[in-house]
């Protein structure tokens, strides 16, 4: 495999990777560490001296909500150590997430609009273009990992807590540098070999939830170490350090590459590790329409997300069986919640309005991406072929937004049910199942605003339907770390999500969900109207 | 004859830049109408207003009796659009992506879709990722000539394709002709404009400059004459009517003529003796060249 002739050009590669990327690894790394830096900062805030600092934090890391969104916690009476908890595995997720789309958007992306071809017509080995992206990737990660610890250092000591922490991060993005280079040899499009990457963090995501959420007698606690995304935070930052836990990303990281390459090395160039084989000669009957088309186009995406959704529905609910356990394990929680007035009854709560919250966010950027598809059929040159033939473009419009809005919703109301089953079947009835569906259906109009945001910008200002992207980042973002940043209140609640009753914690109150309905569909009337009116291509 | 296509004083602009400037173009009813001009003179923008996906700032402007921006769908039932860029849905077969178009336009007549394809020599079973630039240039000629069309837009149709599926695609296009479709051929290649059009419009930065049938045209251009004289070319020739840019190489000769000139210099190179002469027709090259070539008046 990689002789040195298969990697003659790699200079000059990474140079142009970077060129053509600096802004994307830029912003990523920025708002990475702005995130964990400014966590750092609040942490004076969030837990004032004197308070009963103990109990607080006993409750907050024994919270399996909490445990199943955050991590592990381990030391949390250090800024150091809440920050890695707080902040850490998702720091952790997200830069993994920067690695993988670096990586492809630097190789199969490239490669599938024949860029690389052309480069590789000049002197260049045919392993170059993939050592560069994952140069450059690497670096990437270990320049955040720097970054992360020169600020922690400074502001949370002791200094190989910092260490320790930017390390942790840098090498489970680093493992998805080896995750984003093998899913870019499996298949001949950029958009597979994304999904490949994304569905890999979200299974790793996932396993961790429940291992960490599971009660502290389940054997399904240890299950933890098989999730990458954990070994940071199990590396133990602040609360006696493990360095050797780092050795595992590092290892299989480097195993990941290696395999990238000898997949690389047996296949065509353009071609994934399996060919593609011919098709069908003549459409079957539903492909006739511009309906048609957008279905077949999105089929996958939406077979993907469905079966990701149920498995993130009956795997999170599965948690809420344990509650009772967890109380009984922790008698200082138990203590803290018979004071706040409910016991196992508020945790349960607590729990499904946190998961519906993350639930919807998430959706709304599967909404987003299917109406996205509509620009890019349009600069690509689709839309011009298609709205040259009897398809109107309200009719061509609509093939995209209609889905946009329907999947969500579906799904969204489906994995709420799914989320209560576990305590359907322990004995809370089928009425829960409904219950939780409905307690799903009212945040979906916040779902709706972000679409109907992006179909007024696909009517009138296409060059601006990013932002749509933009809310649903900005809602995510509040979801996981708003609050504890000292943010003004009116900043985290200006998103489409904060004013509509998080159900089963609040109740019901139908003013916001029909404003924010009616407002959405103003938006998606308005934007088809721009549609209409507007140049094509 | 009513007009397939009318269009009067037609303008577009995209910020700045002026992509058509008063633009008139009528192509009637079973005329087969070149559309000539280099890259960025405003040729596909006029077939985009056509197709109602650009909108015209001002000027007239019908298709088929209607107006392209409000009557798009209706009308696009009845013409059918080769653009000269094709992107196919990487994930679809070329066969998939005919009879998608096809149907969308209202149906496709399987008989004819098949006789195209193999015609084209189009292997409609390869996903669209897969095919070369000539093939994907092949899916879209076939899903639009496989249509009953009675007006086909043809921006740059044959780019990529290979010299014989220029000439099939050719004789599919005189074909339609002789049922009494419409066409209009945008396109550079002179050849192909020579080859199938009866009337040509020539664009120059947003604005038709010369328009006629080929006849027309060439009457406004003069006839490239060589000829191998018995002796000497005669010092007089120079000074003849209508005869330009005299080369003479002892007893060789070449000149270009005005269609008026032609007489008096046969006439005169006959009493000298004629070895062999050449007179060739202006191509449209040479109509191309002098609208384009700012040095030559």
């Amino acid at each position: 495999m990689a002789g040195a002739m298969t990697l003659e050009g790699l200079p000059l590669l990474a140079k142009l990777a970077v060129r053509r990327n600096w802004l994307f690894w830029t912003i990523w790394i920025f708002v990475l560490w702005l995130t964990t830096v400014a966590t750092v900062a609040a942490y004076e805030r969030v837990v004032p001296p004197g308070a009963n600092v103990q109990v607080t934090m006993a409750a907050l890391g024994g919270n399996p909500t909490m445990r199943a969104m955050l991590g592990p916690p381990f030391d949390l009476l250090t800024a150091g150590g809440f920050t890695m908890w707080r902040v850490g595995t998702f720091v952790a997720a997200a830069a993994a997430a920067m690695a993988a789309l670096g990586v492809i958007r630097a190789t199969r992306a490239e490669e599938e609009d024949g860029r690389i071809e052309m480069l590789r017509a000049g002197a260049i080995g045919r392993h170059a273009p993939l050592a560069a992206a994952i140069s450059v990737a690497s670096a990437a990660c270990l320049l955040l990992a720097v970054l992360i610890a020169v600020a922690m250092a400074k502001t949370a000591p002791p200094a190989f807590g910092a260490l320790v922490t930017g390390l942790g991060i840098g090498l489970v993005a680093f493992v998805f540098v080896g995750v984003g280079a093998v899913a870019a040899q499996l298949s001949e499009s950029a958009r597979a070999a994304r999904g490949v990457a994304l569905g890999a963090l979200g299974t790793a995501y996932l396993v961790r939830a429940v291992a960490d959420g599971s009660s502290e007698s389940s054997p399904l606690r240890s299950l933890n170490w098989l999730s990458p995304l954990d070994w940071a935070a199990l590396a133990r930052p602040y609360a006696g350090e493990r360095l050797w836990v780092l050795a595992l990303p590092l290892l299989l990281g480097l195993v990941l590459i290696r395999v990238a390459f000898v997949l690389e090395d047996r296949r065509d160039h353009g071609a994934g590790v399996r060919s593609s084989r011919p098709g069908p000669a003549t459409a079957a009957a539903g492909l006739s329409s511009a309906r048609g088309l957008a279905m077949r186009l999105q089929r996958g995406t939406l077979i993907g997300w469905t079966v990701g959704i149920v498995v993130f529905g009956l795997a999170l609910g599965s948690l809420s069986d344990s509650f009772g356990t967890m109380l009984q394990d922790t008698p200082d929680l138990a203590e803290m919640f018979k004071r706040m007035g409910g016991g196992a009854q508020v945790m349960r709560d607590a729990f499904y309005t946190a998961m519906i919250g993350i639930l919807v966010v998430v959706l709304a950027m599967l909404g987003v991406s299917l109406l996205g598809r509509l620009r890019r059929e349009e600069e690509v040159g689709h839309a011009e072929a298609l709205l040259a033939t009897s398809i109107s473009r309200k009719e061509f419009a609509l093939s995209y937004l209609v889905p946009a809005v329907v999947a969500p919703t579906v799904l969204c109301a489906v994995a709420g049910g799914l989320l209560a089953v576990t305590e359907a079947l322990g004995g809370g009835g089928a009425g829960v199942v409904v219950e939780m569906a409905g307690a799903a259906l009212a945040m979906t109009p916040g779902i709706w605003l972000v679409v109907g945001l992006a179909m007024m910008l696909h009517g009138w200002a296409p060059r601006w339907v990013g932002l749509g992207w933009a809310v649903v980042g900005w809602s995510l973002f509040v979801v996981w770390i708003g609050e504890i940043l000292n943010l003004p209140s009116w900043l985290l609640k200006l998103t489409p999500f904060a004013g509509l009753p998080r159900l089963p914690v609040d109740s019901m109150n139908w003013t916001p969900v029909l404003v924010e309905t009616v407002v959405a569909v103003a938006l998606m009337v308005i934007g088809v109207v721009g549609y209409r009116r507007r140049d094509i291509g | 004859m009513t007009a397939a296509i009318d269009i009067q004083g037609v303008r577009k602009t995209f910020g700045t830049t002026v992509a058509l400037d008063g633009l008139d173009l009528r192509v009637p009813v079973g005329e087969v109408h070149g559309f000539l001009g280099p890259n960025g003179s405003g040729k596909s923008t006029t077939i985009r207003i056509l197709l109602g996906l650009l909108r015209a700032d001002a000027g007239h402007l019908s298709l088929l009796g209607g107006d392209p921006w409000s009557e798009a769908p209706t009308l696009h039932r009845r013409l059918a659009y080769v653009p000269g860029d094709v992107d196919l849905w990487p994930n679809l077969t070329g066969g998939e992506a005919i009879d998608l178009l096809g149907r969308a336009r209202g149906g496709i007549d399987p008989a004819r879709r098949d006789e195209l394809i193999e015609r084209f020599e189009l292997d409609p079973t390869k996903k669209g990722r897969s095919y070369s630039k000539g093939n994907r240039q092949k899916v879209a000629l076939v899903a639009a000539l496989a249509s009953d069309a009675e007006l086909l837009l043809l921006d740059e149709p044959t780019s990529g394709l290979d010299p014989l599926m220029e000439r099939q695609f050719t004789e599919v296009i005189r074909a339609g002709h002789r049922e009494g479709q419409t066409v209009l051929l945008s396109s550079h290649i002179l050849s192909e404009v020579e080859a199938l059009c009866d009337h040509v419009s020539i664009i120059k930065a947003g604005k038709v400059v010369e328009t006629g049938t080929l006849a027309d045209l060439r009457h406004l251009t003069r006839t490239q004459v060589s000829a191998e004289l018995r002796y000497a070319v005669p010092a007089d020739l120079r000074s003849l009517p209508g005869v330009h840019d005299l080369v003479v190489e002892g007893h060789k000769l070449a000149c270009q003529v005005d269609d008026s000139g032609m007489t008096p210099l046969l006439a005169r190179l006959a009493e000298v003796g004629v070895v062999s002469l050449v007179s060739s027709p202006p191509t449209l090259e040479e109509l191309f060249l002098r609208h384009y070539d700012t040095e030559t008046p």
